[in-house]
């Protein structure tokens, strides 16, 4: 009879781990995130551009700039638009280029977006199906990478607000320029 | 003032509901379940009209107005501007809760002590969500600041059909917490038999359907707000609605075996326990900022650890009743090996395989990321691969199911009255693919089981009784099941068939794409309101005749600088065809991209075909009944 009974308690150990890891992944700080990419080049990508179609924007463009910082943006994604000021700030700042990737938007809206709120961009690129972007490891929008000659120094998850510009990106940015 | 008002309903309803819940463990204080119900459903509607009022309003003293509106959005858009928010959405989440506890309470059961502890639970879920509601998430929180205008709405999320996307889903999600109460309540009166199931699947059913055309309406946004001729992307978040559509499908299946048959006891509660549990982690994982996608709201540590902590208490409850009673649950007939609930019982097991494979699929990136520190992408490929030899199995399973009978049956039986069909199929399918475009084998092999699927189901559903008369209550399942058949069969129609092709072109140049001729007419220069465009025709030609004409511009707008390519898209019956052009600097041609895309609207004819079959089912049910 115990043996039998045995497998009506098996739901609630497989319940047990799951919960265990859920509360696991709660606990973890998403903006904290390591990254594959971290001490490596830029990955290699292309995308078409989002004001002209003809153009394109690519690892080429991002390695050329001394200092580059790489935003993936989406008009959908609320958190974007409450960090969009401080990418217009961190425009102003000399011999550092600013690169947009614009993820899994529509065109139209991404537009209005960037006419509505400032274009902080040197360029912007498009990625409506998010395929050109998985070279990046994206996990969500806003995503934030601070690139150096090239190299990928430093990667952001979620929205940059002005704590984390004072106590992160701008010591980092600091040392670099 | 109205804020105040709203707070003491919403606890009202938080009291009523503790009471109502109280029943679960003691039997002394007998409470009125039907008056209690009536007061959380009454106070919870009221307040959720209060706060459409504030939206309508635009009454920027409320927080969530401020986030969320704007004076001057059209009034539809401020209405749903009350649900297209965290808190608004809770709210409608717990109306919908009771709206179910209520219209349950005002069913016909005669079990007295069985609807007393359905009704138990389900306050106990309403008091959880409640709790949720007032303690981390309170639409009726007040501004600090005045403030005159509102930040506005999302401009993606204005859009008709997304304001009524998520009342939709709710309906679903939700009607599987009553399935829930019902497995709990049938466990603890050790009622868990045929008439059980009889009083439970029409309640399965209607959150079927609703959760049915949720996802399919939120797939058909996605084809045309977002996407270039998507129309599903894996999203954890898509997949996180597909997961409680999945157990919910096998779920009422069982229903109908245990209604029948009288076996099957303890697999149907578990598949209970399980699609809530799913629409409850689905809800976890949206609203807790694990997953970031379009559908993530705002988020807050706080609530995602209230939701894991009401999802373990309701599954340590739910799994440590069904530990203690499932054993005395099942009896003790047998299945034999042919026969219709095996066949059912298979199906049932492929859906649950499917679940498996989108689980892994949703939760393996998040879990390499945790333990191994590692970020990994999980494509539709993975789905794709994996998926593919489940779903044949599924697709013969359903072709064989409906033709066999109960408890036992003859191979020769089954395979004798569908062979016919199945060649006929074959022999479309082969014939199309020698006279119009070569196949690969497992496209043969999906289409051919789908468009027999399709078929046989028909056949099914068009048997007549003795008096030459359709019988009704099949007729429900078999269009459900040609929907099936037709949503796989147009899948995969267009993941095959969907063209895309580049030209450079100049005037008068004709355009081939399989067998679409297009001619390119004419380039024009054009003046809008605030920009100066090109404007290209192209007409797509049958012989000499034009059947349609595509105008695609390039708009230059001066300020700010801007350059937009606009699409010129024609959508028909059979197919979808987009045609997009650019024109490079110093040039005399243009560039133009044409995207064929077969069978889209197929896709959702098998959804709402899916959706009217669960709803014939039911209604032909009252009728018989009656």
């Amino acid at each position: 009879m115990k043996k039998s009974n045995f497998k009506y308690l098996i739901p609630v150990l497989i319940t047990i781990l799951f919960l265990v890891f859920f509360s696991q992944l709660l606990s973890r700080d998403v903006t904290k995130l390591s990254s594959q990419l971290i001490e490596r080049p830029v990955p290699d990508f292309s995308m078409p551009s989002l004001f002209d179609e003809n153009n394109i924007l690519s690892s080429i463009d991002i390695t050329s700039s001394e200092v580059a910082l790489v935003n993936i943006w989406a008009s959908w994604c609320v958190p974007c638009r409450s960090e969009h000021e401080i990418l217009m700030l961190l425009s102003k700042t000399k011999g550092l280029d600013l690169y947009g990737i614009n993820y899994k938007d529509n065109k139209k809206n991404a537009i209005e977006f960037i006419k509505e709120l400032g274009n902080p961009f040197k360029k912007i690129g498009t990625d409506n199906n998010g395929r050109s972007s998985m070279v990046w490891g994206v996990y969500g929008v806003p995503e934030t990478f601070i690139i150096h000659k090239g190299t990928v120094i430093y990667k952001h998850i979620g929205p940059i607000h002005m704590n984390e510009l004072k106590e992160t990106v701008l010591p980092i940015l600091d040392k670099l320029l | 003032m109205i804020g105040y008002i709203g707070n003491i309903l919403i606890t009202i309803c938080l009291l009523a509901s503790l009471i109502q819940s109280s029943r679960l463990i003691q039997d002394r204080l007998v409470i009125d379940q039907k008056l209690f119900t009536s007061i959380s459903f009454f106070s919870i509607l009221i307040s959720f009209l209060l706060l459409v009022y504030l939206f309508i309003n635009s009454n920027f003293n409320y927080e969530i107005v401020v986030s969320n509106s704007h004076s001057e959005k059209p009034l539809i858009y401020k209405i749903a501007g009350a649900w297209g928010n965290h808190e608004g959405s809770l709210l409608l989440w717990i109306l919908v809760l009771t709206i179910f506890n209520f219209t349950f309470g005002f069913s016909k059961i005669k079990f007295v002590n069985f609807k007393d502890k359905v009704m138990a639970f389900q306050s106990l879920i309403i008091f959880g969500f409640t709790l949720f509601l007032l303690f981390t998430s309170n639409p009726f929180l007040k501004t600090e600041i005045t403030v005159s205008e509102g930040l506005g709405l999302n401009p993606v999320l204005q859009d008709l059909l997304l304001a009524i996307h998520p009342p939709i889903l709710y309906v679903g999600y939700v009607g599987y917490s009553l399935v829930l109460s019902f497995a709990i309540g049938g466990m603890i009166t050790n009622k868990v038999d045929n008439e059980w199931a009889a009083w439970l699947h029409p309640w399965a059913l209607v959150a079927w359907i609703f959760l049915t055309l949720g996802i399919g309406l939120g797939s058909f946004w996605a084809y045309y707000e977002l996407g270039w001729g998507g129309y599903w992307f894996w999203d954890p978040v898509e997949n996180a609605s597909l997961m409680p559509w999945l157990a919910g499908t096998a779920l009422f299946h069982c229903v109908l075996i245990l209604e029948k048959k009288n076996i099957l006891q303890s697999w149907t509660i578990l598949l209970s326990i399980l699609t809530f549990s799913f629409s409850l982690i689905g809800t976890f994982l949206v609203r807790s900022g694990i997953l970031n996608s379009v559908h993530t709201f705002a988020s807050d540590p706080a609530r995602g650890s209230f939701i894991l902590i009401f999802l373990a208490i309701i599954l340590v409850i739910s799994f440590g009743i069904y530990a203690q009673k499932g054993p005395l649950l099942d009896s003790k007939d047998e299945l034999k090996l042919v026969s219709k609930e095996s066949s059912i019982l298979g199906n049932n097991w492929l859906l649950l395989s499917i679940l498996f494979v989108v689980f892994l699929g949703t939760l393996y990136p998040l879990g390499t990321d945790l333990f191994l520190q590692k970020s990994i992408s999980v494509g539709p490929n993975y789905y794709i691969l994996t998926l593919l030899p489940i779903t044949i199995l599924l697709l013969i399973l359903m072709i064989i199911g409906p033709n066999t009978k109960w408890k036992n049956d003859k191979v020769s039986n089954i395979i004798f009255s569908i062979n016919k069909l199945f060649i006929l199929s074959l022999a479309i399918i082969f014939g199309f693919s020698i006279y119009f475009s070569e196949l690969e084998l497992t496209q043969i092999t999906l289409l051919t089981l789908s468009l027999t699927l399709v078929f046989v189901s028909i056949k099914n559903g068009l048997r007549v009784n003795n008096n030459y008369s359709i019988i009704k209550p099949a007729l429900g399942k078999s269009l459900a099941h040609v929907g099936f058949g037709l949503l796989i069969l147009s899948v995969v129609a267009n993941g095959t068939f969907a063209r895309e092709k580049i030209f450079q072109a100049k005037v008068n140049d004709t355009l081939q794409i399989d067998n679409y001729t297009f001619k390119f007419d004419s380039v024009e220069q054009t003046k809008g309101v605030n920009f100066n465009a090109i404007t290209a025709t192209f007409h797509l030609m049958n012989d000499q005749t034009v059947m349609d004409t595509f105008t695609p511009e390039i708009r230059v707008y001066s300020n700010p600088p801007t350059v937009t390519s606009e699409t010129s898209i024609i959508r028909k019956l059979l197919t979808d065809i987009y045609v997009v052009m650019n024109v490079p600097e110093n040039s005399n041609f243009v560039n133009v991209r044409i995207h064929v895309k077969p069978m889209i609207s197929f896709i959702w004819l098998s959804v709402i075909l899916m959706a009217i079959g669960g709803l014939s089912a039911i209604i032909f049910r009252f009728k018989k009944i009656r």
